[in-house]
């Protein structure tokens, strides 16, 4: 199995608040790893750290053994780590399925599908994510859950190993979610590991064998759902805010 | 060997139901019109056509960069102007022949696209447009101070690339190829992924595209065309100055491409056409010409946010639908 | 040294009434209004063409007196101008920000055609309403530019304290922060948005009045204009109020030295040089916002 990713040390600051502080932990190949933690606890600076959007202060992040801090966002992707964002993101003017093209079409996604099969994988991803009586139909015009769909078909289409799922249940209803847990549940079988989010544990319970929270920019605890959300510290820190979380 | 011809024959069906389709004839019908302009013996018409087709090609080389992959340029002026330049010096100085002269010509326009591309890239917005139209000015002032390549008073008598009506068949040619490769080029994959840029570049970031390299391919060929109908205009009017760097150049291109509809290549056509039959319709008028046309150019921009291409099309379909009892 | 303080000064003050206006409008509506050297020069032309009509009564010569009617036709007009072009052409457009890029350059466009057609093609020239020279530190200079430099700094004064103390001041820069929010609390924004397109047009109304007289008007002037207030903006920071105050007078000295050390011909080139290496080093400028867009 081995570690896919290692992060060490990461620290970054805007300004003078500390939004990841001395951050440390590792992700086996193949599981499924959740980050828990209050709003502002600094999950998605996290991810901002590890997808390359945001350069740390210090620390470093290294993806298959290789050191991929400061590298920029496509690089990192073409290594394959693709990420979705909380704020669902999509290409206005072009169609579902062109959509899933524009990431088929990045060097890794060439080099997967082939320049002739482009076409054929972004319809079978689109299938995959449940999308694909509307690959015709511009992204404006869906519900929130389907543009979260796409958000991880968008991922798909670069080929990912690994798969960074900023809260990919925030804003859905109840069944909407139960989709997206089977889709990642899917991808977990053929060998995605995945890293997300959740701002809810109880979302995650089901999902994830393993969770690290976080609080303040800090790592607070490690270990099975259950035990992190009876830890003390956990839950004073969703406590303090006064948000519950199960 | 049979798989060209096969390629070939389906090229041929496609293309006959292009040209029986709506939009298909239209466009076929424009183009058979164009070139019978000519067989009407009118040089002062095909003398008007002749700067309309050129503007085309320059408004639609600005229609690739800022409606297909979003880069907001206000300095286009700075490569149909050193095309300009270059082409009408090596005809000029070198004496090279004017097909050779618009390659090099065009050729500089390319270079000078990556050197104004590669630090404009980080700019977005507002600051884009400043930082393009800053070199378009910079260029623009250079050759106006300068003493080279004939300085304030630019390069002129320039020899004719051939009567009227040739020249007439060039400029079509030039444009038609022109318009034809850059549609190839933003139906293709390249052009999904600039209009990716366009839309969301972190997204395009995210989605494993190097924004940058793709980028600077989209300023590379808009370069070229803009280059291209750079030497082109110079080779028509016979002679260049320091004024076709002027910002009112790289305005003329953005007013063209936004009167037809961004984001279509076709609509510089409607745009450049319209423009310049426009303006020269409205010459008798002497001073009241310009002020009708900017009230025109405010009314059309004011009320069609699309341009007039697209909607004006959908109405003469709706009409012949009628008139064909559908 | 002391030619480079003095005219630094007024250049500086000149590039402050011009910026602060087009900074103003960007900032709270993202609105890039290319007729804005329109105004300066239309607002040039009715002073123009007032003082013309009104000298040909008699009985009406104190020259001040014309040129205060003059001025008050010239700014109110142009503050119309200014309110006419956000509620007709601005505002229908504001989803699409290329769309207000057109159809203000279609506006500017306008203006320049209108003052030909109405008036001339010719250079005009406006006579100074404060009469005689100055001098100051042994450099003599026109008295109508020390009026340019009071003028200047009186308005930008008040217009500073009107955006911080007013109501209107506070909604504006509400909308400026985040116009959703500003909206949610029950902010007229399209209001506030009119309004600082106003206060925008009678800025740069105001650097017409106080700058045209003594200077040569022609219908093309305001393409000049509108370049000065675009690069002062980029280079303070698009829509930073002190920003742009501080960017006109940096500009002010820096292209007054260039004129003295370098030769004046290049004094054109130098300042959008340096706009290019501040857009290329800092691209949010001076004292703008840290991230773009």
């Amino acid at each position: 199995m081995g570690l896919i990713l290692e992060v060490k040390n990461l620290t970054k600051k805007f300004g003078g608040l500390t939004a990841v502080n001395d951050v440390n932990f590792e992700v086996h190949r193949g599981e499924i790893l959740g980050l828990i933690g209050p709003n502002g606890a600094g999950k998605t600076t996290l991810f901002q750290l590890i997808s390359g959007f945001e350069k740390p202060n210090s620390g470093s992040v290294r993806f298959n053994g290789v050191d991929i801090t400061g590298k920029r966002p496509y690089q990192i992707v073409n290594l394959g780590l693709a990420r979705t964002f909380q704020l669902v993101r999509s290409f206005r003017f072009l169609s579902l399925l062109d959509n899933i093209s524009v990431a088929c079409l990045s060097p890794r996604g060439r080099e997967a599908f082939g320049e002739v099969g482009i076409d054929a994988a972004a319809s079978s991803i689109l299938a995959s994510v449940g999308l694909v009586d509307k690959a015709r139909l511009p992204p404006v015009i869906l519900p929130h859950g389907d543009l979260r769909k796409l958000e991880i078909g968008k991922a798909l289409g670069t080929n990912p190993e690994f798969l960074l799922l900023d809260e990919p249940f925030s804003g859905l209803a109840h069944e909407e979610s139960a989709g997206i847990t089977r889709l990642i549940e899917q991808l977990h079988e053929e060998g995605v590991t995945v890293f997300m989010t959740g701002h809810v544990l109880r979302e995650l319970m089901t999902l994830v064998p393993r969770v690290i929270a976080m609080h303040q920019g800090r790592l607070i605890a490690e270990g099975p759902p259950k035990e992190v959300a009876s830890n003390k510290i956990v839950l004073e820190a969703y406590l303090g805010r006064g948000e519950g979380f199960a | 060997m049979m798989k060209l011809q096969f390629d070939w024959r389906s090229r041929l069906s496609r293309f006959r139901v292009w040209a029986l389709s709506f939009r298909g004839g239209i466009t076929l019908l424009c183009l058979v019109g164009l070139l019978l302009v000519p067989l009407t013996g009118r040089e002062y018409l095909a003398r008007i056509v002749i700067t309309a087709m050129i503007l085309t090609i320059f408004a639609a080389s600005w229609d690739l960069l800022a409606g297909f992959a979003g880069q907001v340029s206000f300095g286009h002026a700075a490569f149909f102007g050193i095309s300009g330049y270059v082409t009408a010096a090596f005809v000029k100085f070198v004496g090279a022949p004017w097909f050779l002269a618009i390659f090099i010509g065009t050729g500089w326009a390319v270079v000078f696209s990556l050197l104004i591309g590669i630090p404009c890239l980080r700019l977005k917005g507002p600051y884009l447009a400043l930082g393009t139209l800053a070199f378009a000015l910079i260029l623009y002032n250079l050759f106006l101070t300068g003493t080279w390549l004939g300085g304030t008073e630019g390069i002129s008598a320039l020899p004719n690339i051939g009567s009227v009506f040739v020249e007439f068949y060039i400029m079509a040619a030039f444009m038609v190829a022109s318009l034809i490769i850059m549609r190839a080029i933003v139906d293709s994959r390249l052009g999904t992924i600039l209009k990716a840029i366009r839309d969301d570049e972190v997204g395009a970031d995210a989605a494993g595209i190097n924004t940058t390299v793709y980028k600077l391919v989209a300023f590379m060929v808009s370069g070229l065309f803009a280059g291209i109908s750079g030497a082109l205009f110079v080779l028509d009017i016979t002679a260049v100055n320091p004024a076709v760097y002027q910002p009112l150049y790289s305005f003329y291109a953005i007013i063209m491409a936004s009167i037809g509809g961004i984001a279509t290549i076709y609509g510089s056509i409607v745009g450049s056409f319209l423009f310049t039959l426009l303006s020269e319709f409205l010459r008798p008028l002497a001073a009241a010409s310009l002020l009708i046309f900017a009230t025109l150019l405010i009314l059309i921009i004011r009320f069609s946010e699309e341009g007039v291409m697209n909607p004006f099309l959908e109405h003469v379909r709706d009409l012949w639908d009628k008139i064909r009892g559908r | 040294m002391e030619e480079i303080l003095i005219f630094g000064t007024i250049q500086g003050a000149l590039l402050a009434l011009l910026a602060l206006g087009f900074s103003l409008v960007y900032g709270v509506g993202g609105l890039l209004n290319l007729a804005h050297g329109a105004f300066f020069l239309i607002t040039a032309y009715i002073v123009y063409w007032t003082i013309h009509l009104l000298t040909s009564i008699p009985g009406l010569s104190y020259y001040p007196l014309v040129f205060g009617i003059a001025a008050v036709v010239g700014l109110s007009s142009v503050v119309t101008i200014g309110a006419v072009t956000y509620l007709g052409l601005m505002k229908p457009l504001q989803k699409s920000h290329i769309g207000v890029v057109l159809v203000t350059f279609a506006m500017a466009f306008f203006f320049e055609q209108f003052v030909k057609f109405v008036g001339d093609p010719k250079t005009h020239y406006i006579v100074p309403v404060v009469p005689g020279t100055v001098t100051l530190l042994g450099i003599t200079f026109p008295a109508q530019l020390l009026a340019l430099v009071f003028g200047s700094v009186i308005l930008v004064t008040l217009v500073t304290l009107f955006i911080s103390k007013s109501t209107i001041g506070k909604s504006i820069r509400a909308v400026s922060q985040d116009p959703e929010a500003a909206e949610l609390v029950g902010i007229n924004t399209d209001m506030v948005m009119m309004t600082s397109v106003m206060i925008s047009a009678l800025l740069v109304g105001f650097a017409a009045v106080l700058y045209a007289p003594g200077n040569y008007i022609a219908p093309r002037i305001g393409w000049g204009y509108l370049l000065l207030a675009f690069s002062v903006t980029i280079f303070g920071g698009m829509g930073s109020i002190p920003g742009s105050i501080l960017g006109a007078y940096v500009m002010g000295y820096a292209t007054t030295l260039t004129d003295y050390l370098i030769s004046p011909s290049f004094s054109q080139i130098v300042p959008l040089i340096v706009i290019l290496v501040m857009l290329l080093v800092r691209p949010q400028g001076l004292l703008g916002k840290k991230r773009l867009q």
